[in-house]
């Protein structure tokens, strides 16, 4: 069990993905990165979408309160346990009075914390998954404060030790290139914006939630008014606005939209959008709709031989 | 009457069917739905959403190119729900804007918004946002060029010649003319969604 100290900018409990609710409007949620967080499940031998903690920018600190098991993965790339220096993206021990912190990070935006048999949270919709905008999952659908007190769902303990193996340890930058497949009104883009879409970076400008990215450093400029009845929209869509300023949605994303859907980040490259930050950079790299299946089918065979045979959505 | 419906592939996870109705939009997709071989499908104004795992496309795409535009049945007379607005002012900051874009007084406005019948044509955006059809073809109000980064829950606003009800506090585009106290969403309710589509909304000045 964890005490938590200082919750870090935003902290909040995620699971799986809320699937099959967005004909009500009921948005997916689930971690912003869930390859980081299913590599957190699985060193403490969880489930890829156990209930875990989502951590922005670190500055996250809690006490244990019982002895127990957890791992820390995604942007973190080292914690303090007590103080002294401790591996993320490895199984770790605590014992009763141990204060885990994790310290600010500079590339990345979100780290997560994995518990032996995952955290207690409020159901809703069939998930544990934290959403703010409504207010349900996690713990009463908010962000964790100090005093907060995690409970595990079971036995916290276990003796086995994992590392995250090389070859599926994420390594962040302050640069991102996404795969990404033409949208259903890429061609309300003037011609010079369609082709400078998948040429130029972006930078990523203020506004960077879990419910969508900003695009800045490029304007584009749409060929009409950008009327147009309102659509279905996922995470990963990239919407472009009038202003000319397109917004990709995350896992928080609205489940229809009036802005033209001029492209999708493919589903291979989508966790990485839980790990873009203000003033990072993105290039969107072309890939057609069956090139993109066939990156996703690789990157799960990559990620498949580490967690085991459990589906791993990445949606 | 064309009935075949082509299946666009849109992403590696997504295909989009073009209808000419949202209520054909919701007759397919519930029948999608029923399959079973989707993670979501989601009904547009105009088209459906099928949302799915990759490797699932070959299985998507072949119960698609099987599915036919249904026959559209005549809905029968729904209860009519009445929602009351306070229009203008603080509870809708654009309210005169729209009225001038119009060429409507703020009196003109509110008679046309509240005399009339409006349908629930979606549910969609956040949990319970619901679309209403039933203003004049005429009417083509712009979205604001910038979306607003919070508008409280209750906010009413218009885009196109639709009426849209925020059921949550949040962003929005939509230029607002009034806000209600009704709760489109409200999950201590043993019906979380306080409309569906098809349902029939009268507005009142309040």
């Amino acid at each position: 069990m964890l005490r938590i100290l200082k919750p870090g900018l935003q902290s909040t409990l995620q699971g799986a993905p809320r699937l099959g609710w967005r004909h009500q409007g009921v948005p997916y949620a689930g971690p912003a990165d869930c390859v980081s967080l299913a590599l957190a499940n699985r060193l403490v031998g969880n489930l890829p979408e156990e209930t875990g903690l989502e951590i922005t920018f670190g500055g996250f600190e809690s006490e244990c309160v019982k002895a127990c098991t957890i791992a820390i993965t995604g942007a973190s790339d080292g914690v303090l346990i007590s103080r002294q220096s401790a591996p993320a993206h490895s199984t770790l021990q605590l014992k009763r009075g141990d204060l885990v912190s994790v310290p600010p990070f500079r590339t990345g935006a979100r780290a997560y914390l994995a518990i032996r048999s995952g955290f207690q949270a409020d159901s809703a919709f069939g998930s544990t998954s934290t959403y703010l905008p409504a207010r349900f999952g996690g713990i009463d659908g908010r962000a964790l404060v100090e005093g907060d007190e995690l409970k595990p769902r079971g036995d916290a303990t276990s003796i086995q030790h994992l590392e995250t193996p090389k070859d599926v340890l994420p390594v962040f930058t302050n640069h991102f290139a996404l795969r990404a497949c033409p949208g259903r009104e890429i061609d309300l883009l003037d011609p010079a914006s369609r082709h400078a879409l998948f040429r130029d970076s972006f930078i990523v400008g203020r506004q960077a939630t879990r419910m969508g990215l900003t695009l800045t450093g490029q304007s584009l400029s749409l060929n009409s008014d950008g009327m147009m009845k309102s659509a279905p929209v996922f995470p990963g869509t990239i919407q472009c606005p009038p202003s000319g300023q397109p917004v990709v949605l995350l896992s928080d994303a609205q489940t229809t939209g009036g802005y033209p859907r001029i492209a999708s980040i493919a589903r291979c490259d989508r966790h990485l959008l839980g790990q873009i930050r203000p003033g990072d950079s993105i290039i969107l790299l072309e890939r057609t709709p069956e090139a993109a299946e066939e990156d996703f089918t690789q990157k799960e065979a990559l990620l498949l031989d580490w967690l085991g045979p459990t589906k791993i959505r990445l949606c | 009457m064309r009935t075949d419906l082509i299946p666009i592939r849109t992403a590696d996870d997504t295909f989009e069917l073009s209808v000419e109705t949202s209520q054909q939009a919701h007759l397919i997709a519930g029948a999608l739905r029923q399959a079973a071989l989707a993670e979501d499908v989601v009904a547009g104004l105009n088209s459906v959403a099928i949302h799915f795992a990759p490797h699932q496309a070959k299985a998507i795409e072949a119960l698609l190119l099987n599915q036919r535009l249904p026959k559209i049945s005549t809905v029968s007379a729904a209860e009519i729900d009445e929602i009351e607005v306070k229009y203008g002012g603080e509870h809708g900051p654009d309210f005169d804007a729209v009225c001038d874009t119009l060429n409507l007084s703020a009196a003109e406005f509110i008679e046309l918004h509240s005399d009339r019948l409006h349908t629930v044509e979606m549910i969609g955006f956040t949990p319970g946002f619901a679309y209403l059809s039933g203003l004049p073809d005429t009417f083509q109000i712009p979205r604001l060029a910038t979306p607003r980064p919070r508008l409280p829950a209750g906010s009413i606003g218009i885009s196109g010649a639709f009426t849209g009800i925020y059921a949550l506090d949040g962003p929005g585009g939509w230029p607002l003319i009034g806000r209600t106290r009704a709760k489109l969403f409200n999950l201590s309710r043993d019906e979380p969604f306080l409309l569906q589509p098809g349902q029939q909304v009268r507005f009142r000045s309040g």
